[in-house]
């Protein structure tokens, strides 16, 4: 992540170039160009906070686009009210609309939401021309021009425009480096990593959704006054335009400020150069070649042109500079006295009980976990035990029972709000943010605590050098070993400041040096204070790290206990352990 | 009287589904299997009203008869284009990987709506069957009979997609690549080859369609945007992956279109199946048929 | 393989780029006056546009066939074309494009009636006059000095029609005593229904028994026409501009047997594509108002346009636009110019009936009001006979007498 002060040198480098285009440009079809170059990348930057940041992909972002452009028109129409002004109400009902449409809407996941999403401006097309605004043409104000955005220099368009997209950036790159932009990433990358991290992510998504409308109706109602100068239905809510803006954003790269910007200021000139140059002569052969155009940077960049040239720029400067990490990873022991369990309970666990299609994986499980312990969770495949731990961050809301966090009820509270009460979690395969460095990663889960950037990184770099990961801060996840990945799991969970930490098979995968590491790492995980609650298959393992065990068998307790007695339970050793272990009873395991 | 006007908007709405639905399966297919929107889609059924017209003009063969004829090429017409285009940008990240196939399709559509234009003339063409305009009168409600033949003809060729999906071991193979691809390549199953499978199939079917409405409907190069909206609708009504659910969401648009004139005006007739659609999907966030998806 | 697709980028966007250059050859001589049509000539609409063309074409052709325009001293016209494409955004940028590249004395266009709009605002800022043949009375509502509009608006056609037609019943022996409405939403065809439901048939004593308007496309006709066949309307005014729209509700009305006359609301009703894809049958004794058709005296130029284009007939968009060509001659002969300011005012004031240039137009005279628009444009009525679209009201241009009963 660059600087801050470079970010807004870079904004204000790209719209110091669109002024100098804009006056050096002479001919009035180029300053259209220009403006509606301005115009798209504003577009495109709207769609970008919410499908890009948040990769909530929307087909109806049309709607506020549209919104905008019939608000500002029809303000002018019937009261005669300037679209400056115009534009303030037309926001104020793109972002009503967003809430609006946000609330049901984002019920839905993934492809589903984006084609909900569709729905909205067709309705809105439709109902426009049922009210009879087939064509509202703006009444021109030959007395006021400017205070109607009806300029006769075109380059007042332009620097309207510019202004537009100027603020589209702006709002993009505080989102960008704002805890909200890093919670929106992480959503889209894993969402139930980031609810469990503290993001709640459908708060988060409503903010980037309503953010995200502001850009859409601003774009709109310039649109309509500098390009269109009538407002039809078809041509504000229909599917040219959100197609144009897919066109802008895809092409140029998704999830960055910088996409919708390059995207626009590429695939806008090329369809007017085609447009000037054959399409008058030869109709149709633009769109050919526009169409081939599309295809053919596609695949020379799939993922866009912003990220394409990124990648074949680092690959070219990181050759040969791979695999610098050698080091192998050496934790400190805790100190000899690990903090013993306190005898106060933390964790109250009443009857859960839950079930799936008629399948019990929970019935009437009852712990309780104390004060800086470490407890052991152990069962065969399918006992429930992931299920159970589900239940306690709050991804699974129980059918029965009751879990007590220090002393209060938490059972159906949302994954985020458990986070920020004080529930960490790790998963049984790492979840992590692939798109996010290790740092950032981290990141996220400091910003349950932290709202301030610089604060959360710092969090997250501390936390990184307690797993001892700080070297591999600017990696990203693919490139990490397993152990790595576990211990930067780790550290993000660590970096929410969790009371109680849920560990899901923290050994699993690892070698065995990777075991010694972790186990040393949850050893000082309690001493700095904090409570352990551990699923685990090794067996071996537990009963040299946990306090205590609880055994799930079919969704049901079977036993719990310190580690000594219940291995030595006949139940247990039958269930979880097998028959043959029975004739070895008495013998703890090893 | 009242009652057969009511059996008589059903009767519509059946008839008129029934092509969608045919559309529709084809798009299922394509986007339950490699989870493409391919927004091009329309554009091969456009083309597919051609082949056929082209069949009856040239070869005087029944557009009936025509819309069968246009599946083999098409078959191949979708293989090659996903071999030569939407293989190249599969695999990588998933989720950007569908951005590319986006914008890939929305070149596609734009290349052959604009070459179609250009090459076959904007001027709008028909096929002249005698069919169009008659009817089966079964009491006082009388049925299209071109939509009656084509909603036949859509009902067997669904059917056999789904025999085809079911009791072949191509088709389970294709359903299991659709599951969960990384699972199907541990059982030897090329995705490449399924996914290249899917979109044949996918592209056949629709053109299919495009030949049976051929029958009643005049073809022009840019006939796909009066249909390529619903097509996504009927997918996402019925359930993403699931084919039954796809030929459901098309037949149910065609009823909601059909009834909704008893509620609304005719100019918003249209707001009824979207607001069906998004009431559905309120109440049924996977859609009619399609199953939850896993948590955690 | 990387490598390879990089390589084929670079060199598909270099021709693209590249070819089109190639293409830009045939510079004009300095002084041809050079005249702009802005119409879509790709995407939905692109038939149209090209119809366009096809008259804007002949007149050009005949008029430098003619020695020019001879107040310039014997200057060609030339057309400069731009795709309007098939959104207002693309119709704008075309106009734009056209009218700032090169010095146009006038423009002519954009056939669909949001199009207009949008282009003649450029027009007006770029002061160019221009001549539009879209009927919506929205064009020349907004006080613009540079626009002319040759047809007459929807709302005036409304009355007109309704007055020929019900005239024409009553010589009949059939008075209308029942009317029907029934069409798309878009914006010519709501300002022909709006006087009609408001007050004209009210006035006349008629009842409106069937009012459907759909948004398009139509997804099936039967309600319609089923309650067109229950309530056996007189008349039914139709506007279905999308072709499949209209097809299918003519298909419909056959397969219900549905005997009420139609009265169509504009040109879009009789194109050759429609004999193609419904048959002379079904088409029979259907008419439509339009703002020109080829009337009595014009068939030299019908059949030019025939042997020049291989249309099977000639119908009111390519017909408007040869006429305004030869509209924008008279006004440079005028002018003595081809100054858009000096042919503007020479539109102003124009008042001519006679020559190629009023030929097309009803009554044959041309002068505008102040809004722009034709002074006593009346529209004609054009009925199918025997698969073709002919004249048949007023009976002194008609080219056919009008066929009352089905």
């Amino acid at each position: 992540m660059p600087s801050r002060a470079r970010g807004w040198i870079a904004i204000i480098v790209v719209v110091a170039v669109g002024l100098a285009a804009s006056f050096v440009v002479q001919e009035r079809y180029h300053h259209r160009v220009l403006t509606l170059v301005f115009l798209w990348a504003s577009m495109g930057l709207a769609w970008n906070i919410i499908s890009g940041y948040a990769g909530q992909i929307s087909f109806g972002h049309q709607a506020f686009f549209g919104i905008g452009a019939y608000v500002t028109v029809l303000l002018v129409v019937k009261l005669g009210l300037t679209p400056w002004l115009g534009m303030i109400a037309a926001v104020a009902a793109a972002v009503l609309a967003a809430v609006l449409i946000g609330l049901p809407t984002f019920r839905l996941a993934g492809i589903y939401f984006g084609l909900a999403t569709l729905a909205y401006p067709l309705i809105l097309r439709i109902v426009m021309d049922w009210l009879g605004y087939q064509e509202v043409a703006i009444p021109m104000k030959r007395e006021h021009l400017g205070w109607f955005m009806q300029f006769s220099e075109p380059r007042s368009f332009d620097l309207v425009a510019l202004g537009v997209l100027a603020g589209s950036l702006a709002l993009s790159y505080r989102i960008e480096t704002s805890r909200l932009g890093y919670w929106l990433r992480a959503i889209r990358e894993n969402e139930q990593a980031a609810e469990a991290m503290g993001a709640d992510s459908f708060r988060c998504k409503m903010a980037a959704y309503m953010l995200s409308a502001v850009p859409a109706a601003v774009a709109g109602a310039v649109y309509i006054h500098a390009i269109l100068f009538i407002v039809t239905p078809e041509a504000v809510f229909g599917l040219l335009v959100i197609s144009q803006t897919l066109v802008v954003c895809l092409v140029g790269g998704t999830g960055t400020m910088w996409g919708p910007v390059i995207g626009a200021a590429v695939m806008v000139p090329v369809s007017e150069i085609l447009d000037t140059t054959v399409g008058d002569s030869l109709p149709g052969i633009q769109g050919v070649v526009y169409g081939a155009a599309l295809i053919l940077i596609i695949l020379f960049a799939p993922e866009g042109l912003y990220w394409g040239v990124l990648q074949r720029f680092r690959a070219r400067r990181s050759r040969g500079a791979e695999g610098v990490r050698a080091a192998p990873i050496v934790v400190a022991q805790p100190p000899a006295h690990p903090g013993a369990a306190t005898g106060d309970v933390l964790l109250d666990v009443r009857g859960i009980s839950k079930a799936f299609l008629g399948l019990q994986a929970l019935s009437d499980v009852s712990f309780d976990v104390k004060e800086r312990e470490i407890l052991g969770v152990i069962g065969p495949n399918g006992a429930g035990k992931t299920t159970l731990f589900n239940v306690l961050n709050g991804f699974l809301v129980p059918d029965h029972g009751e879990v007590r966090f220090r002393g209060q009820t938490v059972t159906g509270l949302l994954p985020s709000a458990l986070c920020r009460r004080g529930v960490g979690r790790t998963f049984q395969v790492v979840r992590t943010f692939p798109h996010l460095t290790v740092l950032e990663n981290v990141m996220v889960g400091a910003f349950a605590r932290e709202a301030a950037v610089d604060r959360a990184r710092a969090r997250a770099a501390s936390a990184l050098q307690d797993v001892s990961l700080a070297d591999r801060a600017e990696a990203l996840p693919g490139g990490l070993t397993t152990l790595e990945l576990r211990l930067m799991e780790l550290a993000r969970c660590l970096a929410t400041s969790p009371r109680l930490v849920l560990l899901d098979e923290p050994l699993a995968g690892l070698s065995a040096d990777g075991v010694d590491v972790m186990i040393t790492m949850i050893r000082r995980v309690r001493a700095t204070g904090m409570t352990v609650v551990i699923i685990e298959h090794t067996m071996q393992a537990l009963l040299k790290l946990a306090d205590r065990l609880v055994v799930l068998d079919q969704g049901r307790r079977l036993a719990e206990g310190p580690p000594g007695r219940v291995t030595q339970d006949r139940a247990v050793i039958e269930a979880y352990l097998g028959k043959r272990w029975l004739a070895r009873a008495g013998a703890p395991a090893c | 009287m009242v009652f057969a006007e009511l059996v008589q908007y059903v009767v519509t709405g059946l008839l008129v589904g029934g092509v969608y639905a045919l559309m529709s399966i084809g798009l299922g297919l394509i986007f339950g299997v490699m989870r493409v929107v391919n927004f091009a889609q329309g554009d091969f059924m456009m083309l597919g009203m051609y082949v056929t017209y082209f069949y009856a003009v040239a070869g005087s063969i029944d557009p009936l008869v025509g819309a069968l004829l246009a599946v083999p090429p098409f078959f191949v017409l979708g293989w090659i284009v996903h071999r030569l285009l939407l293989a190249r940008v599969t695999g990588g990240d998933p989720g950007r990987q569908h951005d590319a196939q986006l914008i890939l399709t929305l070149g596609l559509s734009l290349v052959i709506t604009n070459a179609t234009t250009m090459i076959l003339t904007p001027t709008p063409r028909g096929i002249r069957t005698s069919y169009a305009t008659q009817a089966f009168a079964v009491g006082p409600v009388l049925l299209n009979q071109a939509r009656s033949y084509a909603f036949v003809m859509a009902l067997v060729l669904a059917g056999l997609v789904y025999l085809f999906l079911t009791r072949t071991d191509l088709g389970r193979a294709l359903r299991a690549a659709a599951d969960d691809p990384e699972a199907a390549s541990y059982q030897a199953i090329d995705v490449r080859t399924m996914h290249g499978l899917a979109f044949g199939v996918g592209i056949a079917l629709v053109a299919a369609a495009g030949g049976l409405l051929a029958t009643y409907y005049p073809i022009e190069p840019n006939v796909a945007g009066n249909f390529i909206v619903l097509m996504f609708v009927a997918v996402v009504l019925g359930g993403l992956g699931s084919i039954p659910g796809a030929f459901v969401g098309g037949i149910l648009i065609g009823l909601v279109q059909s009834l909704t004139l008893l509620v609304l005006p005719f100019q918003l007739q249209n707001t009824g199946v979207f607001v069906a659609f998004l009431l559905v999907l309120y109440l049924r966030p996977q859609g009619l048929f399609g199953r939850r998806a896993r948590t955690v | 393989m990387k490598r390879s697709l990089s390589r084929m980028l670079i060199v598909a966007l270099a021709l693209a780029l590249v070819v089109p250059v190639l293409f830009m050859g045939q510079a004009p001589a300095a002084d041809d006056v050079k005249i702009a049509l802005v119409a879509p000539l790709s995407g939905r609409w692109a038939r149209q546009g090209q119809l366009k063309k096809m008259g804007a074409d002949m007149a050009i052709e005949e008029i430098n066939g003619q020695g020019g325009i001879k107040a310039l001293g014997g200057a060609r016209i030339v057309l400069r074309e731009a795709d309007a494409g098939d959104s207002v955004e693309k119709a704008v940028s075309a106009a734009q494009r056209v009218l700032t590249r090169e010095k146009i004395s006038a423009g002519i266009g954009s056939w669909l009636s949001s199009f207009t709009l949008g282009v003649t605002e450029v027009a007006e800022r770029l002061q160019v006059p221009w001549l539009s043949l879209s009927y919506a009375d929205s064009i020349t509502e907004r006080g613009f000095k540079y626009t002319f509009q040759t047809s007459p608006v929807s709302s005036l056609q409304a009355e007109q029609a309704l007055d020929l037609v019900t005239d024409l019943a009553k010589k009949n022996n059939r008075p209308i005593k029942k009317a029907g409405i029934v069409g798309d939403n878009t914006a010519a065809s709501m300002f022909f229904y709006k006087p009609l439901r408001e007050k004209l048939l009210a006035a006349k004593g008629i009842e409106l028994v069937v009012d459907d308007v759909w948004t398009p496309p139509l997804a099936d006709a039967t309600a319609i026409v089923q309650k067109l066949r229950s309530t056996q309307p007189d008349i039914v005014f139709y506007g279905a501009t999308n072709f499949p729209d209209s097809i299918q509700v003519l298909q419909k009305i056959k397969e219900f047997s549905v005997k009420s006359p139609i009265q169509g609301v504009g040109a879009w009703l009789v194109t050759p594509e429609y004999v193609k894809t419904v048959g002379k049958d079904t088409l029979d004794n259907i008419q439509t108002v339009v703002a020109a058709h080829p009337m009595k005296g014009q068939e030299e130029l019908v059949k030019k346009f025939k042997q020049r284009t291989g249309e099977p007939f000639m119908t009111q968009d390519p017909l408007c636009t040869y006429a305004h060509v030869w509209l924008i001659k008279e006004a440079i002969e005028q002018a003595k110019s081809a100054d858009p300011k000096a042919i503007r005012d020479a539109l102003a004031k124009i008042d001519i009936s006679s020559g190629p240039a009023v030929s097309a137009f009803y009554p044959p005279r041309v002068r505008f009001d102040e809004r722009g628009r034709r002074i006593g444009a009346t529209p004609l009525i054009v009925q199918w006979q025997d698969g073709e679209p002919y004249t048949v009201v007023p009976i002194a241009v008609a080219t056919r007498p009008i066929a009352w009963h089905r």
